[in-house]
């Protein structure tokens, strides 16, 4: 049974990977932090990746309004229809994974990695495994 | 280089007697309040506040646990202060779910705790709570979250009367998107309940209601209000909260040793 700390090692662990994070995406508090991160500060990049995710996992064009069928409206939690959010600089790849759970909540994963040893598609493979690993009984 | 007298406040201890007991890597509760902040050497491990949805809230509301199994894991493993392990141990819940929601509670219960109006705070040292050991955070880390909250409050929209005045909905602008959680919020929003009653009817954590209160009042969708809101009535704790007080053990230890020694 991963927990956080599992699942942040596993991601450093990829290649080139520099820092890792588990991010609420409505408050911007960093649930859990490993290796660097790109400002020196774990909390101040959580709050300013949050608001990234925040913007793809709320507005309509990216995530379609309607819940998922698995859920039927409700109270129940809103079906992220985002999966995963990349960013690519001229030295860097970020990817964001959304992490569903069974309760409401808006969790993250991020990992950023160098872009001269990352591997983008083995990145989104791993992390997309990593989320459904958090929340697998 | 000196400070100015302004600046330092802003950046004053939260709680001057957290930072001690972080620094004495104390064990026990601090009460206050608005909330009781449970440390374990000088780590925050639980947190809960009548402010707030506590865990059983938070993880049934959606339906992902069935109240039932909290109950079980509460009856079976409560005694023995093992309850997050049982509901783990039992497939109730994933491991990496349980911890995601349990910090996400002591960071929510810990805001309100440590909030300026939480009165003068108390320790009972050697106080556990019977939730038992999911994942501890330095209190360090809890008392910057809580400074960094108050400020992204009043930087979304500074008006602190939206955090316990009832919610009053308004159309949107034609054209304006609302997301499907702000419209699930503002469903519930029925003109009478407050931030917080909404928290518990969404099983949210308070903290994230009231900031997406105020980010709805921001963009028009929720009216701001500009009288002061009726003092809040005040909720007595329920049950489960003062039953799960542990006698002070620690207390009880030393009167034992005192009369063993005087024999």
């Amino acid at each position: 049974m991963p927990g956080i700390d599992e699942c942040l090692l596993e991601a450093m662990a990829l290649p080139g990977a520099r820092g890792a994070a588990l991010v609420d995406w409505s408050s911007g508090l960093a649930l859990g932090t490993i290796g660097e991160s790109p400002v020196g500060d774990h909390e101040t990049t959580a709050a300013e990746t949050a608001e990234l995710a925040r913007a793809a996992a709320e507005y309509e064009s990216f995530a379609c309004a309607d819940p998922g069928p698995a859920h039927g409206g409700g109270t129940g939690p809103v079906d992220p229809a985002v999966e995963d959010l990349i960013v690519t600089t001229r030295s860097g790849f970020h990817v964001l994974r959304f992490v569903e759970t069974s309760f409401d909540s808006s969790v993250f994963l991020h990992v950023w990695l160098d872009r001269a040893e990352g591997n983008l598609a083995f990145a989104r493979i791993k992390l997309r495994s990593l989320a459904e690993g958090l929340v697998l009984r | 280089m000196t400070t100015p007298a302004t600046a330092t406040n802003a950046f004053a201890a939260v709680s001057p007697l957290l930072t001690r007991l972080a620094e004495e890597r104390a064990t026990g509760a601090l009460l206050r309040d608005r909330g009781t902040l449970f440390l374990e050497d000088g780590r925050i491990v639980h947190a809960e506040s009548p402010a707030t949805p506590g865990l059983d809230v938070l993880l049934t509301t959606g339906g992902g646990l069935a109240p039932e199994r909290w109950r079980e894991a509460v009856d079976r493993a409560g005694a023995r202060r093992q309850v997050a392990r049982f509901l783990v141990d039992s497939g109730g819940l994933a491991g990496g779910e349980l911890e995601i929601c349990h910090v996400a509670a002591i960071f929510d219960a810990a805001f309100f705790a440590l909030s300026p109006g939480s009165g003068p705070s108390r320790f009972r040292r050697g106080a556990t709570h019977w939730i038992g050991s999911v994942r501890s955070v330095p209190a360090a880390a809890v008392e910057r979250e809580t400074r960094r909250r108050r400020e992204l409050l009043d930087a979304v929209w500074p008006y602190p009367l939206l955090d316990t005045a009832p919610v009053v909905p308004r159309a949107a602008a034609p054209g304006q998107t609302v997301t499907a959680r702000q419209r699930i919020l503002l469903d519930r929003a029925d003109g009478l309940r407050t931030p917080a009653d909404l928290a518990w009817l969404l099983g949210r954590p308070a903290f994230h209601t009231l900031l997406d209160v105020r980010r709805l009042a921001a963009a028009g969708l929720v009216e701001t209000p500009h009288s002061p809101a009726p003092p809040p009535v005040e909720v007595p704790l329920p049950d489960w909260m003062t039953q799960a007080q542990s006698p002070d053990v620690a207390l009880l230890r030393r009167l034992r040793d005192a009369l063993e020694a005087s024999l």
